[in-house]
């Protein structure tokens, strides 16, 4: 599935905004984003496994609050960063 | 204060519109819009609604016209460097459409003055640069019921939500809480392409007017984000939180938060003259630059050791606790943050650069280049 990266983590991937990655839930997909891009997941997810409270999950569009959400193989996974700029 | 009768030949573009019309132009006329920032986002704003003829126009803004702000804050000119944003802004504006009343706040937005100004007026727009004001102005408009019209820019994305949480979720509801500083650098550290925030502050623009007019679909419940090098748009589905700290069933932030944290007694600002003699007397003392590569390639100095403030956290164990330590950065919000940071994790002696290398650029080396 396709997996959008936000502009404050790029750093994490070299650049790639679009990644490709795999898994039955988000916490599945989130552990194959790690072993593409180390570091990434501690970016979204703290030491108790939460989600980082100014990061946010969109799966199909729909915000994702748990990691053992269920995540479709053709699913689009977007991964939302606060931004304070103005 | 606007004419109670709008000028036909200047709207004549809207009052040929029949979901605007001439009652949707005095409606303008006797409404009123806070832009909170006359920055990038509050700039192409403020312009589209003076120019639509919004009848009263609140600018906040207690910063100075930077020679850094031209290539995005188009509201103003290079005679301006210097100047208050606020003035320059309505000197623009006014010149703009003399019929719009132009309100100037030049202060900053805070948990006292908050709820007395953004009262005054039926919607705000955020256009700020820093996430404490950003709560500030989502939990105001929370308690006040007034409509949040929102965005943020980075780099080459940018977001853009209406929030009001008397028909849909807020800012909360998205983010719950104020992010670590350390987590999300500002434009100024992480640079933003100067057209992104115009594009992002007219769609501001626009879905102000949609709700002063009552028109159209308004952003409530929809974040767009913009990606200026795929140009695309994209848009995620808000619901309203009933666990939201702001306007959930049992809301916690009964009181906005301050808009800063209070510096560690333990912290000191250092200032450029200050620094320089240290660093001339004490060897044993250590010049951390918690900016970024790029940053330190346009300029540092000499004995300085960069160490980024993403990485200042997993980077401790290579500073010695019993050397006193100095941060600096360019302007003196990260330094300060890494100085906290120090002091936190046990530095006994640590301070920052007040005003960053930019102040010493004034006060001590005229030669350092800067930015």
């Amino acid at each position: 599935m396709r997996v959008r990266i936000p502009s404050p983590l790029h750093s994490y991937t070299a650049g790639v905004s679009d990644a490709v990655a795999a898994g039955r839930t988000l916490d599945e997909v989130l552990a194959d984003l790690e072993r593409q891009y180390p570091g990434l997941r501690f970016r979204i997810v703290d030491e108790q496994d939460r989600l980082r409270t100014h990061i946010r999950v969109f799966v199909d569009g729909q915000l994702a609050n748990a990691l053992d959400r269920p995540v479709e193989a053709a699913a689009e996974v977007m991964i939302v960063c606060a931004l304070s700029g103005g | 204060m606007p004419p109670s009768e709008p000028n036909l030949a200047r709207y004549r573009g809207h009052l040929s519109l029949p979901e605007v019309g001439i009652a949707g132009q005095r409606k303008l006329a006797q409404s009123s819009v806070l832009c909170i920032g006359t920055g990038g986002l509050g700039s192409p704003a403020s312009l589209y609604l003076a120019a639509a003829g919004v009848g009263r126009i609140g600018l906040l803004d207690s910063d100075e016209v930077d020679e850094s702000n031209l290539h995005r804050q188009i509201l103003f000119r290079t005679r301006d460097v210097g100047a208050s944003k606020v003035e320059a802004a309505r000197a623009t504006l006014a010149a703009l459409n003399p019929d719009v009343e132009l309100v100037t706040h030049a202060e900053r937005l805070d948990a006292r003055n908050a709820a007395e100004i953004l009262g005054g007026y039926d919607v705000i727009l955020d256009g700020t640069d820093n996430f404490p004001t950003r709560y500030l102005i989502n939990d105001t408009c929370v308690r006040l019921g007034k409509p949040d019209v929102w965005a943020s820019v980075f780099r080459f994305e940018g977001q853009v939500a209406v929030f009001d949480a008397r028909t849909g979720p807020c800012y909360r509801c998205l983010f719950p809480e104020v992010p670590p500083a350390e987590e999300i650098p500002s434009c100024a550290e992480a640079g933003v392409l100067g057209v992104l925030p115009g594009i992002l502050g007219t769609t501001q623009a626009l879905e102000a007017i949609k709700l002063l007019l009552g028109i159209g679909q308004p952003l409530i419940g929809r974040l767009l984000l913009f990606d200026a090098l795929a140009l695309s748009w994209r848009e995620l589905a808000l619901a309203k939180d009933p666990g939201c700290p702001a306007c959930g069933d049992r809301p916690a932030v009964s009181q906005p938060a301050p808009p800063a944290q209070a510096v560690p007694a333990t912290v000191m600002a250092v200032d450029a003259g200050a620094l320089d003699q240290r660093m001339r007397e004490d060897e044993a003392l250590v010049v951390i630059d918690c900016r970024e590569p790029f940053e330190w390639d346009i300029c540092h100095l000499a004995g300085s050791r960069l160490i980024p403030l993403r990485e200042l956290g997993t980077r401790l164990p290579e500073l010695d606790r019993a050397r006193p330590v100095v941060v600096v950065c360019h302007r003196g919000p990260r330094s300060h943050h890494a100085a906290s940071l120090l002091s936190q994790a046990g530095f006994p002696d640590v301070g920052f650069l007040a005003g960053g290398l930019d102040a010493w650029a004034r006060q001590v080396d005229a030669g350092m280049a800067r930015y």
